[in-house]
């Protein structure tokens, strides 16, 4: 029995590793992360459609579907982006996640200007790389940083009724998710 | 002998170590849990400093986490009483819910689908809800139709009840949030 004993405990401080890194290493690996499911919907820097969810059919898990929902796939490696979603009468919301699914940055129509909700979203380096003059104007501009090059904005509107579904998804046509001109 | 020895402690090790990564991530148990009565929030998850095994549950199963600044997902998957919620018994949700701009409640399956219905009904938000006069609501979870306001279950065996409370003030998402009030569960019949 004694003979079993060391490679057991050291079985367990192996798995304590073993459990460590599969856990910090599994959004680099999984699959099905919600990157790899919107992939299939559109090309990135550009704002997408996302099918209401039905018991069927949905792009995440866990959608709610009192929302209709747009998503821009971002990939910041040409330049920053401008990012302006036109409000609707109802809640609004656009949320900024990494390419691993880490919710980094949101912002609402309360806190929003009065016509849209409009930014740039760029990488630290790309807004370090700013101008000094162009600083100066930046300040009346919303910046976001995004802490990787890759991500995903997601754009949500409240529902309110279903009667408004298709009006408020004809709304997200207007949305923009480009290339800073 | 010896390399049977070193065999046995790398079984042992990957055994352990996958068992307990799988565990984890196929709970959405990431710490800084907010818990008031049978409803459980992850504030932390929205936020960039969610830990690890929050980003792992959510890795895996693809689900983007309601970020803080945009509300707070409480979910329930077990009544006051700690009985796991059963699609096939009728459920009531009453009581008064915590202050936010508005609030949707939505019941999914186990894998996090909706659930068919020829009502097509698969949640309540808090505009078209039909209220208490004293500023309670009462929903039933329930196989078959059932009067006032009803999310029909589709009489799966296991549930989860989602409540997102949308732009709701800030405390919420914090421990003393526990204080808060939430709506109690009680599963009331069951076949």
């Amino acid at each position: 029995m004694r003979n079993y004993m060391l490679p057991i405990v050291v079985g367990l401080v192996l798995g304590g590793l073993v459990h460590l890194t599969t856990t910090l290493t599994m959004p680099h690996f999984a699959l099905a992360d919600a990157f790899a499911r919107l992939e299939r919907l559109g090309p990135v820097n550009t704002v997408v459609l996302v099918p209401n969810p039905t018991p069927f059919t949905a792009t995440l898990p866990r959608m709610d579907p009192a929302f209709a929902t747009a998503v821009c796939r971002y990939d910041l490696s040409r330049g920053a982006l401008r990012v302006r979603v036109p409000l609707s009468p109802d809640y609004i919301s656009v949320s900024f996640y990494t390419r691993y699914g880490l919710a980094y940055y949101a912002i609402n129509d309360r806190a929003a200007g009065r016509r849209a909700i409009d930014l740039q979203l760029m990488t630290h380096a790309q807004r370090a790389a700013l101008p000094e003059d162009e600083e100066i104007t930046a300040a009346d501009r919303l910046i976001v940083e995004s802490p990787s090059v890759e991500g995903i904005v997601y754009i949500r509107a409240f529902v309110r009724e279903r009667g408004v579904l298709d009006a408020v998804r004809a709304r997200f046509a207007e949305a923009i998710c480009a290339p800073v001109s | 002998m010896r390399v049977f020895i070193i065999l046995v402690a790398f079984a042992v090790g990957t055994l352990t170590g996958l068992g307990l990564t799988w565990l984890a991530s196929a709970r959405s148990n990431g710490f800084g849990a907010v818990q008031i009565g049978a409803w459980t929030a992850w504030p932390k998850s929205g936020t960039a400093e969610a830990d690890p095994y929050a980003r792992a549950v959510f890795a895996r199963s693809g689900e983007l986490p309601l970020g803080l600044a945009d509300g707070i997902a409480f979910e329930a998957t077990s009544d006051d009483s700690g009985m796991k919620l059963d699609g096939r018994c009728d459920t009531r949700i009453a009581g008064r819910l915590p202050p936010a701009r508005f609030w949707t409640i939505t019941i999914y399956d186990s894998r996090g689908r909706l659930i068919d219905n020829a009502a097509e009904r698969y949640d309540f938000n808090s505009s078209e809800i039909v209220w208490n006069v004293d500023g309670t609501v009462e929903i039933t979870l329930a196989p078959r139709a059932r009067s006032g306001n009803w999310l029909p279950t589709g009489g799966r065996d296991h549930i989860v009840v989602v409540l997102r409370l949308y732009d709701a003030p800030v405390g919420l998402g914090t421990r003393s949030g526990e204080t808060a009030e939430m709506p109690t569960i009680t599963q009331v019949r069951c076949p």
